[in-house]
């Protein structure tokens, strides 16, 4: 797995700039299962990202075979780009959180957790007031085209929200009780591309159903 | 085993780049430096980006049909610069951005099979 080894300013040093001659067989084996973590990781992301992209591509489709397609108002365009500053917002926390507990700061780390699963729970209530809105007062629903595109759509990354906002807590609990240090924050990691990957399909959800 | 030290300058979390070094004593390793972007940088890109692509969307008088290559190149520019920076893609062996963009390409394809 030598070809997987890089250094990148996020990795323990370690598994960083690779093992040395005098490194134990412990050592080495700890390390291929840093990688192999890493790798199935990604795997995991990029299946998901065929999941969103499949999704994007059918409400695409939808649309431009739809009879009629109801515009956004200006109220909804806004309330999601409050959800999408909310998102953003949240990731540079993770980001915060991430450098903090590679400095030795066990609670900056915590804080910084809980601010991006507050944000990521603004996020699911701006969501929330929109659900209603749209099947409430306009009466969209998994009857018509636009419902049934927009709300599976929507749906998914919602519960995507809501699985980081839990893995959030989940995460800074753990750490709260000194669980990660700055040479042991894979599990952070993780969450951390987790999180980020949420904040990209947003980013490109937000472009294609409220914008264009 | 090797003494490893993991050093790194943090100046601020305004600061356009930070410098980051790892180094160890293996002799298979040598030191390394990156200067990567501070995360607050890309989140003020990444906000101002955001707040172009909503005024081009509901500012009255800009054509629609004009607007939307733009409204997609923006929305890719974002998505990359997450990718990039804070999921690290940028420092990282390219195999990961390929296992990450492959599905995507693969995506694209087929959306634009579909809607022509």
């Amino acid at each position: 797995m030598n070809w997987l080894l890089k250094y990148s300013p996020m990795e323990q040093a370690p598994v960083l700039v690779g093992m040395g001659e005098s490194a134990s067989s412990a050592e080495r084996a700890e390390n291929e299962v840093q990688i192999n973590r890493r790798l199935g990781f990604w795997l995991f992301l990029a299946s998901e990202l065929l999941i969103f992209c499949g999704l994007i591509g059918g409400f695409l489709v939808v649309k431009h075979y739809a009879a009629t397609w109801p515009e956004h108002e200006l109220g909804s365009i806004l309330l999601a780009s409050g959800n999408t500053f909310a998102l953003l917002a949240s990731s540079l926390t993770v980001v915060l959180g991430i450098d903090a507990i590679r400095a030795r700061n066990q609670r900056n780390l915590v804080v910084f957790l809980l601010i991006s699963a507050l944000l990521g729970t603004v996020f699911l209530g701006g969501q929330a007031v929109e659900y209603k809105h749209f099947i409430g007062d306009l009466g969209h629903g998994f009857g018509d085209p636009f419902g049934t595109a927009f709300f599976i759509l929507t749906g998914l990354h919602g519960l995507h929200v809501l699985v980081g906002v839990v893995w959030a807590i989940a995460v800074a609990l753990r750490a709260r009780r000194g669980a990660y240090t700055a040479a042991n924050y894979t599990t952070v990691e993780m969450f951390g591309l987790y999180w980020h990957f949420v904040d990209l399909v947003w980013i490109l959800i937000f472009t294609i159903v409220y914008l264009i | 085993m090797p003494s490893l030290r993991h050093s790194q300058r943090v100046v601020g979390w305004f600061d356009m780049q930070r410098t980051v070094v790892a180094e160890t004593n293996a002799p298979a390793a040598h030191a390394q430096a990156h200067r990567y972007t501070s995360p607050v940088v890309v989140f003020l890109v990444l906000t101002i980006v955001t707040a172009i692509e909503v005024a081009l969307a509901v500012v009255p008088g800009i054509p629609h049909e004009s607007v939307v290559p733009v409204l997609l190149a923006l929305s890719f520019v974002k998505a990359s610069l997450v990718a990039l920076y804070y999921m690290h893609l940028r420092y990282e062996k390219p195999i990961y951005g390929l296992i990450f963009v492959a599905p995507a390409a693969f995506a694209v394809f087929l959306i634009a099979v579909l809607l022509t």
